[in-house]
């Protein structure tokens, strides 16, 4: 059958005269002798006319060019309509792959925002110091920094740090540009409140210092305006500040209890230690990284050999070639400059889950919500240190003696501290009263008071106030004779003053006819 | 000595035919673009008899044939002169068919039974009911694979070889085919001997 068929398809393609000239001639043979291949021959014709015939040809399209060229047109038309929509068609396609892209890899979004976390993180780590490497983060810093919670941070632009509670108790930390500075001298009043003798004032300053070296590694800076806090500073705080209150109390107990009442502070000398230690043990390397663009927490390990090694090289340098040396630390001083760039910082929104941020021309206050200071038990010290912070208000900070004296060799000129072991000053000054009294002004009356010390609060002496600073508690001969000799050029404007008060008051006595007793200036 | 002069004009024609489509093909490449109608004008009758004989149906001829010219059209720039142009405009055609049969058939799975009846009647009937009609609808059921190799044959005029490279296919396959489809036309034509023999 299966050869059959191939003879008949043979057929079909002869029909179709598709057989090369030798197999036709070879069909044409075997039909002649069999009448079987005759007849499918005939009907193979038959059908393929059947076929021709009757398949009617199309007839002509004679528009068929014009709706052609119409249809390029239009597809070119739909082309660029299309091509304009290829963009968005492009970022749409970009968007659902992308979509489904996270969708099935979940992480690769956050570990992308990780990476440039931590790409922003590591700009803004690099190269930082502690504040207080190269600058002067004196006794009386520390001892600001224990009672006013304020470090400075840039004293000569009057740039400080300041460390606060909220209400509900949670911390927060605020960076003025200018404001009220701490009142001088707070370290002296309270040694003079407590009437410490030279060796307790000794111990003072020995616990002082011995925070100084951790409070450098709380406070980093660099040259890209960061400053990296780390959150134990809150717990230094209270530590310094239960330390020497603690120590106070041991010192000189009657007097302490003047200033803070009995019972405010309850605990005793060895829990204070413990408190101490544990907060010195906290190494907490996270640190709140406060930048001109945002605010962050990140762990830092400063390289705190290095930075030691550096501190070392310029001591010893300083000990060779002073000039040089007091150059290189001013050069390896960074400042921290809180300025307009950090304006920015309000329109960031990125890190309000843990920090709250106010900004004004002078002020930025970071509310720290989220972030967890090292915990250790403190004592609360609010209410102690406003107590002390009071007290120091109330002592004037340097108190000036003047005894009378009509000898006609002049007054002697006496200031000394409260504390009476300090040491104190005695200057000659020239006899105003009987100065003032030739000239009859005052008639018998002196303006000191006759014979009596009088108490002066040199806070009214403006000037002079100025020049009697702590420095000159360290007495250094040559420099105390050049401050004393500009002393005295002050005390000759002093005196010009003084004659035109005197005129003055004259005046005022001629219409009133009142005796003075004394004057105070 | 007369048959033999005629084929060989036929042949020179065909030699003739297949260098002018190649320089308007060259022409076209080379930025001409209006020698286009020219091809459009010399190939568009066969184009449209082909798939009218293809899809058994004259409604659609034109939407394909114009679909077949849009396509050659965007693709000519590509052509490799490495066969009849009228070898590769016969294999667009051709597919081009086949895929909007393939388009019918999906649509009347989406249409409502009796509107795909009606449809289906028409195709079954599309030329009357003489003796080219029951020949016409005889043709049209035969299977695809079939019908367009015997009327690329029969009406086109196309050689074995010719087919073989419009429809992708071996010649053996071809002639094959174009023998299965007589048969099976002789088949369905059966029943109508006695209308066929008058």
């Amino acid at each position: 059958m299966k050869k059959l068929n191939s003879k008949y398809e043979k057929l079909s393609a002869y029909v179709d005269n598709e057989l090369s000239a030798g197999e036709a001639r070879e069909l044409e043979d075997e039909i002649k002798f069999s009448k079987e291949l005759q007849d499918k021959l005939n009907e193979l014709k038959r059908i393929k006319q059947l076929t021709v015939s009757s398949v009617k040809r199309l007839p002509e399209a004679p528009y068929f060019e014009t709706k052609l060229a119409a249809n390029l047109n239009n597809k070119g038309r739909t082309y660029d309509r299309f091509r304009k929509w290829i963009p968005a068609i492009g970022f749409t396609a970009l968007a659902a792959v992308l979509m489904i892209f996270l969708k099935f890899n979940p992480g690769v979004l956050n570990e992308l925002v990780e990476k440039q976390k931590s790409n922003i993180a590591g700009f803004y780590q690099e190269n930082l110091k502690p504040l207080f490497f190269a600058s002067d983060l004196s006794n009386e810093d520390i001892f600001n920094f224990a009672f006013s919670k304020q470090l400075p941070l840039d004293k000569t632009n009057g740039q400080y740090l300041k460390l606060g509670y909220e209400p509900n108790g949670k911390e927060f930390f605020e960076i003025k540009t200018s404001g009220a500075p701490q009142p001088p001298d707070n370290l002296n009043k309270f040694i003079a409140t407590l009437k410490l003798n030279n060796a307790q004032k000794r111990q003072v300053d020995s616990i002082l210092a011995s925070y100084a070296e951790d409070l450098r590694s709380q406070i980093l800076v660099n040259d890209k305006n960061t400053i990296a806090i780390n959150p134990n500073l809150w717990n230094y705080n209270k530590a310094i500040a239960a330390d020497l209150i603690s120590f106070a109390r041991n010192a000189n107990e009657e007097e302490f209890n003047k200033i803070v009442p009995a019972g405010y502070f309850k605990y005793d000398k060895p829990e204070v230690e413990t408190i101490v230690r544990q907060v010195k043990n906290i190494k907490d390397n996270n640190y709140i990284f406060f930048t001109p663009d945002t605010i962050f927490t990140e762990s830092y390990q400063p390289d705190w050999k290095e930075l030691r090694k550096e501190m070392d090289q310029a001591r010893e340098q300083m000990k060779k070639d002073m000039q040089n040396a007091k150059k290189n630390l001013k050069e390896m001083r960074i400042n921290f400059n809180f300025d307009s760039s950090f304006s920015k910082l309000k329109s960031d929104t990125s890190w309000n889950k843990n920090f709250e941020v106010f900004i004004d021309s002078n002020l930025c206050r970071v509310h720290i919500s989220n972030i967890n200071i090292p915990d250790v038990p403190m004592p609360d010290m609010d209410a102690i240190t406003m107590e002390v912070e009071e007290a120091m208000k109330s002592i004037p900070p340097l108190m000036i003696e003047i005894p009378g004296g009509r000898n006609g060799k002049g007054y002697s000129f006496k200031y000394e501290f409260r504390d009476s072991t300090s040491n104190s000053v005695k200057i000659r000054i020239p006899d105003v009263d009987s100065i003032m009294k030739s000239m009859g002004i005052f008639g018998k009356d002196s303006l000191l008071y006759n014979g009596k010390w009088k108490i002066f609060n040199p806070d009214s002496l403006a000037s002079l106030h100025k020049l009697l600073d702590d420095s000159t508690m360290f007495f250094n001969k040559g420099e105390f004779q050049k401050e004393m000799k500009q002393l005295q050029k002050e005390l000759e404007r002093m005196r010009e003053e003084m004659k035109r008060l005197r005129i003055e008051i004259h005046r005022d006595s001629l219409q009133k006819h009142e005796d003075h007793d004394s004057v105070e200036i | 000595m007369n048959t033999k002069n005629t084929e060989k004009d036929l042949q020179n024609a065909q030699i003739l035919n297949l260098d002018e489509d190649f320089s308007l093909i060259k022409r076209f490449i080379d930025g001409d673009e209006s020698v286009f109608a020219v091809l459009v004008q010399r190939h568009k009758e066969k184009v449209r008899n082909i798939i009218y004989l293809t899809m058994s149906s004259s409604n659609m001829v034109d939407d394909v044939a114009q679909d077949v010219f849009l396509t050659v059209y965007r693709n000519l720039n590509n052509f490799r002169f490495e066969s009849q142009f009228t070898t590769w405009l016969y294999r667009i055609t051709v597919n081009k068919c086949k895929d909007h049969m393939r388009k019918i058939k999906i649509r009347n799975i989406f249409t409502p039974i009796n509107d795909a009846e009606n449809k289906a009647d028409e195709t079954a009937n599309p030329e009357g009911s003489d003796i080219s009609g029951i020949v016409q609808r005889a043709i049209a059921r035969l299977p695809e694979k079939l019908r367009v190799p015997l009327l690329l044959k029969d009406i086109e005029g196309m050689s074995y070889q010719e087919i073989s490279e419009t429809i992708e296919c071996e010649i053996g396959t071809v002639k094959s085919r174009i023998f299965r489809a007589r048969e099976g036309l002789k088949n369905i034509l059966k029943p109508f001997e006695e209308e066929l023999m008058s």
